[in-house]
């Protein structure tokens, strides 16, 4: 059962696992919702989310390179000390109401954007509340990462045209395969 | 009394016991089978029971000889009746003639008018008054021993299988019961005993066949429900597929039963149920994923009168359409059926190969009258050819379940091994299997599934043919007993007859047929169902030739070979009724008898005409 | 009890979570909860260490049928209904696998709910997911057996079916099931963990996952906010799990029950050879 308690992370390993595996989850999420949409026809919010998908590939590198020639312990799936709610930024239960084939680039960059900044918060409580100093020290520098690659989010998005802020409806009814 | 055929081979003879529950006409018959067997002769038992749990009325019939016996005569020599209550079920069954005997002991009642307006003659013995002189005496056993004299058996063979079969449950029962095999053996009119020189024979029944044929074939999981009269295959099974390493499981129902056998064979089990026609018409769905998914299964079904519930415990041959025809879309798949009991093992084991080597599904059509009769026969034909399941060995390509191939065989994965994984399908799919709406994927696919059977080479199997002429006589499954003997019996008349009985039904080897068919001047079908189905399916495939007749009638009588005889001789000639007379029809197996109008003369029909109602078809 | 394994003694496992996707895209609709199914079910099979050819997914007709495809193991798609029959038999000839069979509330318990009972009783050791989305999607929205009895979407049923609604926990306590839990999509790592559990568990284990449908069902969006984790550890006792189950309001999370009950194999003996068996007919 989670934790659901980020500040109990005590050690570097255990940190660096945790950073790897929000990183691995956020690009293997991001994938696989790039496959659905281009399955669903949207190849615009596809390509979307592969960018994204490759965003958090880098990421996860930079993850590694901290990480080299430091032990991981292995983790439980379920023994991850994420806050309630599962990987911050391929949680899939608040997402998943405003996924649609029909989404548009500002809905997925919203959803992008909040994804980065849980990811942030995640690092946040363990840069505020770790019992160990350079897990914290690790955990505030990642935190401003985070906080970087939201702004990024931010400015890709101000570019984007605010007409397309909600979905078109589709006027088909719905289709059944079998 | 024992008849002689027309061929002037030795003879054979035909005994019926009847009784109601408790007198034990069963037990008798099969010791009185087991005696013949022993006494070197070859044998058929089949029985017939009321509806009643225990303690209904039950008829033995036993058929035997020097040489293999396929199915009943046209009548009984001797009719033995422990007693005449509900006697009235088994009229039809038993038919009688002025030649016949009827073993009967006046205490028990009299005879009834209908067994005595068949003309036999009555053998009044004091059976009971015999039994009763014996402590634990039973009127059976001296009902038997005067048979068997009457019959010609040795003693010595009478009181051995008694003996085998009573001495399990204590030695003074099989004393008592040798007791009175003796006195009633004394009382019959002494007779020449004959015994012959018996070669290797087995005795088994047509459902314990088919689980023999099953698991020389390879079978080592079944699903199994059961069912009337297909229940003592799987009771057969269950034990020995245990003891060669093997399983059973009872399902829930035939939905759960053909699935079952479907996941075990995806496992790379040889799989197989057994059923009735119920049973196979809740099993359709399944089978069409087996043949989709390319899957080999093995269903064995059991004919039963039918349609729906219809008649369980009675035999018919009626099946074949739903066999043929009953899947939806295009599904081709293999259909054969055995001809007589020995060969429900052969045709089993061959049906088990060929759905292996060609992963597809192979339904073997048997029927109550082979499943659950009994028979002394010679040990049964091995299928010869391995056939193996062609598997999969997995190179540095991907794998692809359904790969086009020229056989149209493609090599099979089995779940364990490395680098073949796939997931089998209901759903039209590309060759690598992954579900396709596409018009090329599922051409290629159907075509695949159709040529990897057409293309097969089945060897000589395909059909059992006996005599040769200008007369013809087509048939499949028990009825094939029957129609040998009719052509027999035409050939020693001066009438020349063949006779093919199909093994393998589906798909049709139409050049072997049309070969086996060569200079046939008439072509009969002979089958036991109402609508002519063997007909209908044979005339869909332009397989028969001009002016072809059904001969076909439903159950739950069996076609007898007197019965034949009269309709082919009836095709043979207008003058319909005298020619049925000649042939030597019994007075009662006349179409009156038989509730049906009188025969018309009736003119040639031409090939795809359906034949009207004629003398051809009422038998 | 068995239960997952801490992460001081866990060994790691020779394939990620990713190798046991295959290549093939869901055709789900984007936010469907069996997402959630998928994901946690190849961490699972990470996690046990699984063979991908040992693992054999098994499943019947619709959206949630369509799991095996998307898993890198083997497979079998049958038909409506008879996913639970097929892996038996696979079972029972090939002891040696691990099988999960998955499907839908439609499939496990409208048309298969005859084999779904017969499973439970059975307690062969198999795995039964049921993404439950109350409605049968793939055909465009009818309702389920475990659809609420108001629910008046449907064009086969305007009105609501006016049937109550199965409780498959309840259902599957009754049948003799020996693992009951309930998971829910929105809950990756307890589902996860749910189904390692699942499969460890030696017997029959029945698994009722709450998996939302947007297209069809878009108010169980709400589920999230709806569902609670257990506040009771598993129980053996079947009484008590009947009073949970009772008493539950259909959302709780986790383990339910689980109970070591003999689990069923056909008994492979190998003790005689066939000539043996024919020798029964000489005469």
């Amino acid at each position: 059962m989670s934790d659901h308690h980020p500040e109990h992370i005590a050690s570097v390993g255990e940190f660096l696992a945790h950073a790897l595996e929000l990183e691995y989850e956020s690009a293997e999420r991001y994938r696989e919702l790039a496959g659905n949409m281009s399955v669903h026809n949207n190849p615009e919010i596809a390509e979307l989310f592969e960018y994204l998908a490759r965003m958090s590939d880098l990421h996860a590198q930079e993850v590694e390179e901290h990480a080299r020639d430091i032990p991981l312990p292995q983790i439980a799936p379920w023994d991850y000390k994420w806050a309630a709610g599962g990987s911050p930024e391929a949680n899939a239960a608040e997402q998943d109401e405003e996924l649609s084939y029909l989404m548009t680039p500002i809905q997925a960059m919203h959803l992008a954007l909040h994804n980065e900044l849980r990811g942030r918060d995640f690092y946040a409580r363990v840069a505020a509340g770790s019992p160990d100093p350079e897990v914290r020290r690790l955990a505030a520098e990642m935190a401003e990462e985070e906080t970087e690659h939201a702004e990024l989010l931010e400015q890709r998005l101000a570019r984007m045209d605010p007409r397309r802020a909600t979905p078109v409806e589709d006027l088909d009814p719905p289709n059944m395969p079998e | 009394m024992p008849q002689e055929s027309l061929s002037g081979q030795p003879s054979r003879l035909s005994i019926a016991i009847t009784g109601s529950g408790g007198s034990g006409a069963v037990t008798t018959g099969s010791i009185l089978l087991a005696a013949v067997a022993r006494a070197g002769y070859y044998g058929l038992m089949t029985r017939s029971a009321g509806p009643q749990i225990r303690g209904g009325e039950s008829a033995a019939m036993v058929r035997f000889g020097p040489g293999p016996v396929n199915g009943m005569d046209d009548r009984f020599d001797i009719l033995v009746a422990l007693d005449w209550l509900n006697i009235s079920r088994f009229y039809d069954e038993i038919p009688l003639g002025a030649e016949s005997l009827v073993l009967t002991d006046p205490a028990g009642g009299a005879v009834p008018a209908e067994i005595l307006a068949s003309g036999a003659r009555v053998v009044e013995l004091p059976l009971k008054a015999m039994a009763d002189a014996v402590a634990g005496g039973r009127l059976n056993m001296a009902a038997l021993g005067a048979a068997g004299a009457l019959a010609g058996l040795p003693l010595a063979a009478l009181e051995a299988e008694a003996t085998a079969a009573l001495g399990r449950k204590s030695a003074d029962i099989a004393a008592a019961a040798v007791a009175c095999l003796q006195a009633g053996y004394a009382t019959a009119p002494a007779r020449r005993v004959t015994a012959i020189t018996g070669t290797e024979r087995w005795n088994m029944s047509g459902n314990e066949a088919s689980g023999l044929g099953a698991l020389r074939g390879g079978i080592r999981f079944v699903a199994a429900y059961p069912i009337t009269p297909a229940t003592e295959m799987l009771e057969w099974l269950a034990p020995r597929l245990e003891k060669v390493g093997g399983g059973l499981l009872q399902a829930e129902d035939e939905l759960a039963s053909v699935n079952m056998i479907i996941g075990g064979s995806f496992g790379g089990v040889p799989s197989l149920t057994a059923t009735s026609g119920p049973g196979l018409s809740l099993m359709m769905e399944g089978l069409g994923l087996a043949v989709t998914s390319e899957t080999p299964i093995v269903v064995a079904n059991v004919m039963r009168g039918g349609p729906s519930t219809g008649i369980p415990t009675k035999s018919e041959q009626s099946d074949l359409n739903i066999a043929l025809h009953g899947f939806h879309g295009d599904a081709p798949h293999l259909v054969l059926a055995a001809t007589d009991i020995r060969d429900c093992t052969f045709t089993t084991q061959w049906a088990v190969r060929l759905a292996e080597h060609l992963q597809t599904v192979a339904i073997v059509l048997t029927d109550q009258a082979l499943g659950q009769s009994r028979t002394i026969c010679d040990p049964p034909a091995r299928f010869p050819d391995e056939l193996p399941r062609v598997t999969a060995e997995i190179g540095d390509e991907p794998y692809r379940r359904y790969a086009l191939t020229a056989s149209g065989i493609s090599p099979m994965a089995l779940p364990g091994q490395p680098g073949g994984l796939y997931v089998a399908d209901g759903l039209e799919h590309n060759p690598r299997g992954t579900p396709s709406s596409m018009a090329k994927d599922h051409a290629a696919q159907l075509e695949k599934r159709r040529r990897k059977l057409l293309d097969f080479d089945y060897g000589p199997w395909w059909a059992e043919i006996s005599g040769s002429g200008p007369l013809a006589l087509v048939t499949w499954g028990s009825a094939t007993g029957a129609v040998v003997e009719a052509a027999e019996r035409l050939t020693a008349a001066g009438h020349p007859t063949r006779a093919i009985a199909l093994r393998l039904i589906a798909p049709l080897r139409h050049a072997d047929l049309a070969q086996a068919l060569a200079g046939a001047e008439r072509v009969l079908v002979v089958e036991q169902n109402q609508g002519g189905q063997l007909f209908h399916y044979l005339h869909g495939e332009r397989a028969l030739p001009a002016g072809a007749r059904s001969i076909a009638r439903p159950g739950p009588l069996p076609l007898r070979p007197g019965d034949i005889v009269a309709a082919a001789l009836a095709t043979l000639d207008p003058q319909t009724p005298a020619a049925a007379h000649a042939a030597g029809a019994s007075p009662a197996l006349t179409p009156e008898s038989l509730g049906r109008s009188a025969a018309s003369p009736t003119p040639d029909t031409g090939p795809g005409d359906r034949p009207a109602p004629s003398a051809a078809q009422e038998l | 009890m068995e239960g997952a394994s801490t992460s001081s003694t866990y060994q790691a496992p020779v394939l990620k979570a990713k190798d046991y996707k295959s290549d093939i895209n869901p055709i789900w609709c984007p936010g469907c909860g069996d997402f959630g199914v998928l994901a946690a079910m190849t961490k699972a099979a990470a996690y046990l260490g699984l063979a991908k050819e040992q693992l054999a997914m098994v499943s019947g007709i619709g959206c949630s049928s369509r799991l095996p495809a998307y898993i890198n193991s083997y497979g079998f798609h049958g038909i409506h209904g008879r996913s639970l029959a097929i892996a038996a038999g696979l079972k029972a000839a090939r002891p040696d696998l691990t099988v999960v069979v998955a499907g839908g509330d439609g499939d496990g318990f409208s048309i298969g709910g005859n084999h779904f009972i017969h499973a439970c009783r059975r307690n062969m050791d198999l795995t039964y997911i049921v993404m439950d989305n109350e409605v049968y999607g793939m055909t465009k929205g009818q309702a389920s057996p475990t659809t609420q009895p108001d629910w008046r979407n449907s064009k086969l049923t305007p009105r609501g079916t006016g049937v109550r609604r199965f409780q498959p926990a309840a259902l599957a306590l009754a049948a003799g099931a020996s693992f009951i839990a309930r998971g829910f999509t929105g809950d990756p790592s307890g589902l996860t963990q749910l189904i390692v559990q699942a499969i460890q568990h030696p017997g029959f284990s029945f698994l009722h996952v709450l998996s939302p449908c947007q297209t069809y069902q878009p108010e169980q969006k709400e589920w999230k906010h709806l569902v609670h984790e257990s506040e009771e550890e598993a129980t053996d006792d079947p009484i008590e799990a009947a009073r949970r189950i009772q008493a539950d309001d259909g959302m709780s999370l986790g383990v339910i029950y689980a109970q070591s009950l003999p689990t069923w194999l056909p008994p492979h003996l190998s003790q005689a050879s066939l000539p043996e068996i024919e020798a029964e007919f000489h005469l």
